[in-house]
């Protein structure tokens, strides 16, 4: 690794780590100010992998699984989407968040995969995500497949795919972002 | 015991605990689920021989599979050597499964097609004809949906439908080319099933206020005040709906434009094109009417206005799995399909803005339902009883905006299918 590459690593799992701050204390208003105009969050629905798929190391992908499925995706937000999706929480009738549920999120096994040349990064890590509500503990974990783009001294993000690990969701809902 | 003690003659009241009593769910798996008819999937999902789906009926695995010759069967997904499930997916193509304890092998047309061993260790005795998977005794289609019943003594599909189905079509049958099933989302709810089916059954009380953080706050909790033209109708035989009509000189641009059903110009544009066929195909009266909500007994949920439909999978008497569907029109264009399935995402997901309020709510009134006084104490369905209508415009009965009919009907048929008593 170069002394640059090094330094950009640094800086990518550094403003991970603050978004993912920024979302276990509800700072929704902050979090929105990471993303940008272009943002385009999705979250696809999940099947397990056919059988025929699963011989061979060199075409056991989840690609394949998702190219598989009919493409329904738990979340496909644009901007305009989050934005109504977090302004939901802010009307006093978002009954899933209130009380709002306790959250932690673990950020792991940064990997930096591309710069293009417009310089965007394309970064993958990997997310546990604990939410407690009520007498109910959930515990999240999946793939964040990010692409960010430099700005200032950090960066928007300007692409999300979340690949949770479950087929079947063992929560009563998605409340909360990834 | 008799139903009495359960549901109220004119449905106007519930005792909580068949909400949650282990000894009444075990009796609802063979009377309800044992003899009702189960939505399975649709015929979009089986588009050639081979095609299969593994769904559930109540809480049994089922394989559902279009043969050779092209005929939808359904069998249990059962192994007739110890059981083991011989598929494994939940969708694909195959001419054969082969069970990978001891590895029997089965056709699509559930028939027993190989042995291992069978000449050497079984003698060539084992008469592969009577060992097939269990067929589902029932299995019919309804402008695509595919229904199974265990029950070969059931009445036919056409009958458990009776008057919905002229509903249905309307989500079914605007289009000469049908509609296409995406999906599913799956996920838990710790609630039982029929808290949730009796929901989309009949409760547009609860959308103002459960729902409140998608609506405008002066619109608060709407249902209150009864809007012109949306009725809750009851076909009877514990069906249910919500519907919004509207005036024979309505456009059909004005009402895609309002509410939350406003679209963006490419799908009304896509909506008031195909007007006409819709009118041609089924008639004026049907073609100015949308689904808002509603449940096929027991356990088909739908939220046709944002083109969801679901199936309850029950999972013990306190939990669920739910199972949410797009449906849309078939020869719709692909910009269209990708907007309703985003749509509906958005909104009946369990990331959706109304979806993830009603998990919390149907939890916890199966909690309620649970404790050894609450269990006992009668929960109140007197919304407009007694002031059910009739229309000769209108297969069944009419109640409000906002009634209490539907619910009514749900737990009637209930007491019906689990005490033999008469269902309104
Ligand atoms: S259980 Fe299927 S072959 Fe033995
Ligand atoms: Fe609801």
């Amino acid at each position: 690794m170069s002394e640059r590459e090094i330094f950009r690593q640094l800086a990518v799992q550094r403003w991970l780590f603050e978004e993912a701050a920024l979302l276990d204390a509800r700072r929704y208003d902050l979090w929105l100010g990471l993303l940008d105009e272009s943002i385009h969050y999705r979250i696809p629905s999940r099947s397990p992998m056919p059988q025929q798929d699963v011989k061979d190391f060199s075409t056991w992908s989840v690609e394949r699984e998702l190219d598989a499925h009919d493409g329904v995706s738990l979340i496909d937000d644009d901007l305009a989407g989050l934005h109504r999706r977090i302004g939901r929480l802010q009307t006093g009738m978002g009954w899933a968040e209130m009380p709002p549920s306790m959250s932690r999120r673990l950020v792991a096994n940064v990997l930096l995969r591309d710069v293009a040349p417009d310089g965007k990064i394309s970064v993958t890590s990997s997310i546990l995500l604990a939410k407690t509500r009520s007498e109910e503990r959930v515990f999240f974990t999946g793939e964040r497949r990010d692409r960010l783009v430099p700005a200032g001294d950090g960066f928007r993000l300007c692409e999300r795919c979340v690949i949770l690990d479950d087929a079947v969701l063992v929560a009563e809902n998605l409340s909360l972002l990834f | 015991m008799a139903h009495e003690e359960y549901v109220a003659a004119d449905g106007g009241w519930i005792r909580p605990e068949i909400l949650s009593d282990p000894a009444l769910y075990e009796m609802e798996k063979e009377r309800v689920f044992g003899r009702s008819w189960l939505l399975l999937g649709h015929v979009s999902q089986l588009p050639e021989p081979g095609s299969f789906l593994r769904t559930f009926m109540g809480e049994e695995s089922v394989i559902v599979t279009r043969d050779r010759s092209g005929a939808i069967g359904a069998f249990l997904n059962a192994c007739r050597h110890r059981g083991f499930q011989v598929c494994q997916e939940d969708r694909g193509t195959a001419h054969r499964f082969q069970c990978r304890y001891h590895g029997w092998v089965y056709g699509s047309d559930g028939t027993l097609i190989g042995v291992p061993g069978e000449e050497s260790i079984y003698y060539k005795e084992i008469d592969k004809r009577r060992w097939g998977l269990a067929p589902v005794a029932q299995v019919d289609i309804y402008k695509g949906l595919i229904f199974g019943n265990f029950d070969p003594d059931a009445p036919s599909l056409t009958e458990f439908l009776g008057d919905m189905a002229w509903y249905l079509d309307v989500m079914l049958d605007r289009r000469e080319g049908g509609t296409e099933l995406l999906g599913p989302h799956r996920w838990r709810i710790a609630a039982n099933w029929k808290v949730i089916a009796e929901n989309h059954c009949g409760d547009e009380y609860h959308i103002g206020f459960a729902h409140g953080s998608v609506f405008p706050p002066d619109l608060g909790p709407m249902r209150a005040t009864p809007i012109p033209g949306a009725r809750e109708i009851r076909p009877g035989l514990g069906h249910g709906l919500g519907v919004n009509i509207y005036p024979d000189e309505m456009k059909p641009e004005e009402w895609l434009n309002s509410g939350i059903n406003s679209a963006p110009p490419h799908v009304v544009d896509y909506y008031v094109a195909t007007h006409d066929e819709m009118v041609q195909r089924l008639g004026r009266q049907r073609a100015h009417m949308t689904l808002i909500h509603g449940a096929v007994w027991p356990n088909f949920g739908m939220v046709p206005i944002v083109n969801s439909l679901r199936i309850i999978q029950p999972r013990g008497p306190h939990e669920v799995e739910m199972w949410s569907y797009c449906l849309v029109d078939r020869d719709a264009p692909p910009g269209v399909k990708a907007w309703l399935v985003a749509q509906s995402a958005a909104s009946f997901g369990p990331a959706g803005a109304f979806e993830q309020d009603d998990a919390g709510n149907w939890a916890a009134v199966t909690k309620t339902s649970a404790g050894n006084m609450a269990r006992k104490i009668p929960l109140n369905l007197q919304m407009g009883l007694g002031h059910e209508e009739r229309s000769d415009r209108f297969p069944g009965e009419l109640g409000l905006t906002a009634s209490e009919i539907n619910q009514r009907g749900f737990y009637l048929r209930w007491a019906q299918d689990m005490f033999g008593s008469n269902a309104a």
